[in-house]
């Protein structure tokens, strides 16, 4: 095949050395512990092989197993399902390990704002050596751009693609007869039970000779998924009753007078006696014999860990300032509400009403303008996402993706800050320009910590609750509690001391905010008195008396603080993401044993035809909906 | 299938003979019209006897241009023929950008006002506008209420445009019919889903859109791209529902992407389209025919409907070009013609032969014919349901929905406890020390500002609601009158418990002013501020359709009116332009703390900073701390929130009316006079002031999928 080549000369593997895989026998279960549903198999003894430099659809209707057979194959199968049987790799039993296969899901998470040709990009670099010059990589980057254009370009339903070294199966839900023909092998599955393996091409003679000819004016891969797909005598019983049936053209069409299910059923048996079963049998064996190609298993990624942060280090930085949505609009609602915010406060000076005043604006800024931050979350979501699909296949650690999100955020949040920080600081006059220059620069460094803090926060809840409107909820949620125990909305010694005061507003970046703004503030100031002639009131006294905040520790500490919350809010973020990775496997050892054991008194399978697998029906995300998945279209 | 070549469709002659013979009886029934459509027609038509009611359709000569924001123009559709007749399935078909959704938008008059028509598309002979109800029009988006069940969703539709003097078993029985025409019968008791709620397949959604649109039995039936996104089988069920709707005398036409041979062989007509010109139009079941005299015989083993398609686009030369350019595919020697030629190539070939052809020359031939038939002129108007029932049908509709999502309501009904339960241990019994002064105008500060910012949880589901109406919009299913009215009046009870549960909690944890009317004052300013809120965000969902958007603007809007509200600045410390007049009296946060803050302390006596000094009266902190102006009641606050409510309902109201009428007229316009400057054009027909939200306008006014 002419894919093979391209792809040899580039990759530098010979066309000798390549993944022979073999699945034998292989079941996957979804097993019912509540007694009531019967048990669902979802693969039912299904044997095969794939050679290198050959390409294999797996074809099937809706809910035959072909995503199951993919994710089983690259093991990746959920945790609620038990498989049996063998799978060999190179003749040798061997579980899978990220980053052998490559796996193109068929949701297509790749961040929007890079072009086809950059994702591709960015992924060599993470994942093929570093020893490759940049030359070589382009090379390898432009070959597999053509190879994903050609199938890209004659049909848009391939709907996975799973790419292992140099050996390539697609599955496909239907294909037009162009993108059939570019196929070498076929797997033909019905109801999670083989109907054909063997080579696409003789295909065609094995219908014509169970009983059910391709018809001239029809594209084979149709009329195969004609004939094994169940769905259509559901549809035929339900035209039956409306008694629309009365109307269809019978000419061309045997298939209407005879149940699917018997068709099924009938090549199922004919081909388990097949010459075509035998011939792949046959070489099964061959190929499980063959162990000297035994081929190192590339470990996820090649790349060394440097290269890894700077290429998702430009990735990212290259994302957040092409999408829109993730700083830019937020960084002009920040200059616009800080323009509003300067001027309402607009040289707010030294009298009685100002104490409050300067509480107040300084409140606003930590409280309100921060919450503003959950603008970015559905962006960070997508981010997730494909952050999720590339640890699945191994591109890189969790620390490299923390540490460039982190790193490749900072110049916005400092943009942000600064126009805010600026904009307010001198339109308020919080001090004279050249006195308060120190001062400013508390004022900008303690808005630049509490946006990271949110941001940081926004992160824990993300990799939390996966759904972005309950993101958003529990977002605001949290950030409402925690600024109501900052100290401005009630006073910090007026709190509750159990729960709210300790540890609540300890834990609250609100609390050590203010604390350090009001210092900030008004140390060395004095104030009006509220009646006329009386002594003014000086910084310290207002700090202390009116806002009952303790003056025995630096501004410094305050800010000390937050950034303490700061690092611990990532380091939760990086501790949840490696838990749930590495608790997953540990479940599903678990839960494959009590299944064992469960099945072990169960004396046969209830089998329930055509289940649909969850990929097919998959629980929309809100963001993925209209509207949402590149905000501002 | 010979008799066909005769020109008369067999299904649609039975349909029509049966109709004429029905004729004199009157009150007999008419073969392929249910008894329903023929009152529904007696009811609008002022012909006393039911003529033919069915709707052919021809359109000659039609071409259409687009001018693009650049002042360019662009065909997109040039000098189309063709019919479509009673009785018939006609499918339209090409590569993606052929102008399939445009001939489907010029046929039933929904053209964007910056497309222009020149030729003339004739209903029953006649030139007019198709309005809403004679033809309906099933958009590729699903747009349907997840939580109603099948039965529901169709039940309602009917309630809401069936004529009121319908008596409720004849409603159901409609009901109960299309739905098993629309083989829906098995799914008919499940929801239809949403993002939360797992409901009923894509196939089985398309077809409850079709089955919502055939309830008042038009005569005309346009779909853009029904099978889109299913799969096979479900492909073919929706279909051979369309076939089987057609066999009742309709009119169905539909465009249709990549069909799969089993639901080809279900197509009456063809009309295969390229780059906006006809490549072939006449008998599916003789296009085959048509291929091979061209020169391009389907190969054996392959789909004709997928060798059509590849033949007539155009993207496979650039395909094409990229293997090569990449050495990536060795020709092999085949005898396909179209190895050797490029499409663009075919094309011409294609299009030329067919100019010439015998299908050709039929087609004007029967375009001629039909057009020369004067029939009835088809007008059912819509809704036939009154005001009062579309209102009151709506109401009930909206308030099932609220009460089934829980997004929309309920996790704010939760949240609003949780939070007020932790409002209310802060604040927990506050007292009338020296500090509550203080801490009371803080807490009604956060209570009216940031517990009333959580309404916005509800915009996502507010936002699925616009959707649906704007799509029963379109189909005029009812006005905006009654939207606004029903979503008001639903969303009632749910306000209502959410604050009055909050309120409660809230009121009697902190310990605000003693009293039952101070108590009622709170709860109902709280409710009137949550209400202002709600209407905030329809307003503003009316002007951006774009979800995170409306919420970023919405929450921009509520902080700016938080900060001038009184509390963040003094009243009188506001500056004066811009932010006191008129924003701080714009912001309903403003009214409402005005009127709690009198509520809550004029009357008390707070205790001063030494228990020596004398008591202050409330009235006093009301005057000069937190500078109130006491001479207005607090009834008169609240009653200005609450016509608040009104403005921004209205405001609702108007941008939507706005959106419809003024829009699309200025854009008209707009373009009208480009194209005039551009080449003083004057014989145009501009579309009709149509309807902007078809699916396939917005891809012209952005010109982005035709630069080709």
């Amino acid at each position: 095949m002419e894919i093979e080549a391209a792809r040899g000369g580039g990759g530098g593997g010979g066309s000798g050395r390549g993944a022979y895989l073999v699945w034998e026998d292989l079941s996957v279960v979804l097993p019912n512990f509540s007694n009531k549903g019967p048990t669902k198999r979802l693969l039912n003894g299904l044997s095969g092989f794939a050679e290198p430099g050959r390409i294999m659809a797996i074809m099937g209707p809706s809910g035959s197993g072909k995503s199951t057979l993919l994710d089983t194959l690259a093991g990746r199968l959920s945790r609620n399902v038990v498989m049996t049987g063998s799978i060999l790799f190179n003749g040798k039993k061997k579980r899978l390990a990220y980053g052998a296969v490559a796996y193109v899901t068929q949701e297509d998470v790749l961040l929007g704002t890079l072009t086809v040709r950059e994702t591709i990009t960015y992924s060599a670099h993470l994942r093929l050596p570093s020893s490759l010059t940049r030359e070589e990589i382009k090379s390898i980057v432009e070959g597999t751009i053509m190879e994903m254009g050609l199938l890209d370009c004659a049909d848009r339903s391939i709907e996975a693609l799973l790419v292992m070294e140099e050996q390539l199966f697609s599955s496909v839900h239907q294909p037009s007869s162009e993108v059939f023909a570019l196929f070498d092998d076929l797997f033909l599955l019905s109801g999670g039970e083989t109907v054909y393996f063997g080579e696409a091409k003789t295909a065609v003679d094995f219908f014509a000779e169970t009983g059910v000819p391709c018809p001239s004016r029809r594209n084979p891969s149709d009329h195969f998924l004609r004939c094994i797909n169940s769905d259509f005598d559901i549809v035929t019983a339900t035209l039956k009753g409306s008694q629309r049936i009365r109307d269809v053209p019978t000419s061309s069409d045997p298939l209407m007078n005879l149940a699917t299910a018997e068709i099924k059923a009938r090549l199922v048996e004919k081909y388990r006696r097949s010459k075509y079963a035998h011939r792949a049998k046959a070489r099964m064996q061959e190929i499980s014999a063959i162990e000297e190609h035994v081929n190192e298993i590339k470990s996820g990624s090649q790349a060394s860990w440097w290269k890894q942060l700077s290429t998702l280090l430009r990735r990212s930085s290259l994302n957040m300032s092409r999408d829109v949505g993730y700083y830019w609009l937020r960084i002009c609602i920040y200059i616009v509400v800080s323009i509003c915010v300067g001027t309402i406060y607009f040289d707010v000076g030294t009298g009685y009403t100002a104490i409050f005043a300067r509480a107040a604006c300084g409140g606003f800024i930590t409280g309100f303008m921060t919450f503003m931050s959950i603008g970015g979350f559905p962006s960070f979501i997508e981010e997730m996402k494909v952050f999720y699909r590339e640890r699945l296949n191994g591109y890189y650690g969790v620390s490299v993706f923390i540490i460039s999100n982190y790193l490749s955020s900072l110049p916005f949040l400092a943009a942000i800050t600064l126009s805010t920080g600026t904009i307010t600081y001198y339109l308020v006059k919080f001090r004279t320009f050249r006195t308060g220059f120190s001062h400013y620069v508390y004022f900008s460094l303690n808005i630049f910590l509490c946006i990271s803090v949110i941001e940081s926060l926004m992160m824990v809840v993300a990799s939390l609750v996966p759904n972005f409107l309950m993101g958003i909820i529990t977002g605001a949620g949290i950030m409402g509690i925690l600024m109501m125990t900052s100290g401005f909305f009630r006073l910090l010694p007026d709190l509750p001391k159990p729960f709210w005061r300790y540890p609540i507003s300890f834990l609250s970046y609100g609390s050590w905010s203010i604390q350090g703004a009001y210092k900030n503030d008004y140390l060395g100031l004095e104030f009006d008195p509220m009646i006329p002639g009386d002594p003014r009131l000086s910084g310290e006294y207002v700090v202390t008396n009116t806002f009952g905040i303790p003056i025995d520790h630096s501004k410094w500490w305050d800010l000390a603080a937050i950034v303490a919350i700061l690092v611990s809010y990532r380091v939760l973020f990086f501790l949840i993401l490696k838990f749930k990775e590495s608790a997953s496997p540990l479940f599903q050892t678990l839960y494959a044993k009590r299944t064992l054991h469960h099945l072990d008194k169960r004396a046969s399978f209830k089998k329930k035809p055509s289940f649909p697998s969850n990929r097919h029906q998959p629980l929309h995300s809100l963001s993925s909906q209209e509207g949402l998945n590149s905000p501002l279209n | 299938m010979t008799e066909r070549s005769t020109g008369r469709n067999p299904a649609a002659d039975n349909a029509v003979m049966e109709i004429e013979s029905s004729k004199p009886s009157g009150n007999g029934l008419v073969a392929g019209l249910s008894p329903l459509s023929e009152t529904l027609w007696r009811e609008t038509t002022s012909v006393e006897i039911i003529g033919d009611v069915s709707a052919r359709l021809t359109w000659k000569d039609l071409t259409v241009m687009v001018t693009l924001s650049n002042g360019e123009t662009q065909t997109v559709l040039e000098g189309l023929t063709g019919y479509a007749e009673p009785g018939s399935f006609t499918a339209l078909m090409g590569p993606s950008g052929s102008g399939k959704s445009t001939l489907l938008d010029a046929l039933s008059s929904r053209l964007a006002s910056n497309a222009f028509l020149s030729g003339s598309v004739l209903l029953n002979g006649r030139k007019r506008k198709l309005s809403f109800g004679t033809a309906a029009y099933v958009t590729q988006d699903d747009n349907l209420i997840g939580t109603l069940t099948v039965r529901e969703t169709i039940s309602y539709s009917a309630r809401l445009r069936l004529p009121d003097k319908m008596g409720r078993p004849e409603k159901r029985a409609l009901v109960e019919r299309t739905i098993i025409e629309m083989g829906l019968q098995d799914c008919a008791d499940t929801v239809i889903g949403n993002w939360h709620l797992r409901g009923i397949s894509g196939g089985e959604k398309r077809r409850v859109s079709i089955a919502v649109e055939i309830l008042m039995r038009p005569r005309l039936l346009f779909l853009d791209e029904p099978t889109s996104g299913l799969d096979s089988a479900s492909a073919f069920f929706v279909t051979q529902t369309l076939r089987a709707l057609s066999r009742d005398g309709r009119t169905v036409i539909a465009s249709i992407h990549q069909p799969s041979s089993e639901v080809f062989e279900l197509f009456d007509q063809l009309y295969l389209l390229s780059g906006g010109k006809t490549v072939y139009f006449g008998q599916a079941s003789e296009a085959y025919e048509f291929f091979s005299q061209a020169g391009f015989p389907c190969p054996a083993l392959r789909n004709p409907s997928d060798h059509f398609l590849r033949c007539v686009n155009s993207d496979f030369d650039k395909v094409k070009a990229t293997l090569k350019g990449s050495m990536k595919l060795r020709f092999e020697e085949s005898n396909d013609p179209l190895e050797k030629i490029t499409t663009a190539e075919a094309i011409r070939v294609l299009i030329d032969s067919y100019r010439s052809s015998q299908y050709c020359y039929a087609a004007r031939e029967k375009v001629e014919q039909i057009s020369k038939v004067k029939g009835n002129v088809l007008d059912s108007g819509g809704s036939q349901a009154s005001f009062l029932m579309q209102a009151f049908t709506l109401t009930k509709r909206s308030f099932v929905n609220m009460s089934r999502d829980f997004g929309y309501y309920w996790l704010r009904l939760v949240i609003y406890i949780v939070v007020t339960v932790c409002i209310g241990t802060i604040y927990l019994n506050i007292g009338t020390g020296y500090s509550s002064i203080l801490a009371r105008g803080s807490c009604a500060s956060f209570v009216f500002g940031f517990v009333t910012f959580m309404s916005i949880g509800g915009f996502p589901s507010f936002v699925e609601d616009m959707k649906v109406f704007q799509r029963e919009r379109l189909n005029g299913h009812y006005g905006v009158t009654a939207f606004v009215l029903s979503n008001t009046f639903s969303a009632m009870p749910f306000l209502i418990l959410i604050t009055f549960l909050a309120g409660t909690v809230c009121y009697f944890m902190v310990g605000l002013h003693p009293g039952f009317e101070h108590y009622i004052f709170f709860v109902l300013c709280l409710y009137a501020s949550v209400t202002v809120v709600e209407s905030l965000m329809m307003a503003i969902a009316s002007v951006v359709p774009n979800f995170l958007m409306g919420i970023i603007i919405g929450a921009g809007i509520q902080g700016i009116f938080m900060l001038v509200s009184g509390y963040f600045r003094l009243p009188n410390d506001i500056p004066k332009p811009v932010w006191r007049y008129p924003m701080s009296y714009i912001s309903f946060h403003f009214w409402a703390l005005q009127g709690q803050y009198q509520n809550d302390l004029a009357g008390l006596l707070f205790d001063n900073q030494t228990p020596d000094q004398f008591k202050i009266p409330g009235e006093y902190i009301l005057e000069n701390v937190f500078q109130i102006d006491t001479s207005r009641s607090k009834w008169i606050d609240l009653s200005v929130i609450f016509s608040m409510i009104v403005a921004y309902r209205i405001i609702f109201f108007i941008m939507i009316k706005f959106s419809e009428d003024v829009t699309p007229w200025i854009r008209g316009y707009m373009a009208r006079r480009r194209l005039q400057q551009k080449n003083g054009i004057q014989n145009i027909t501009v579309a009709p002031d149509g309807l902007t939200q078809s699916p396939s306008l917005r891809t012209y006014a952005t010109g982005k999928k035709l630069t080709r």
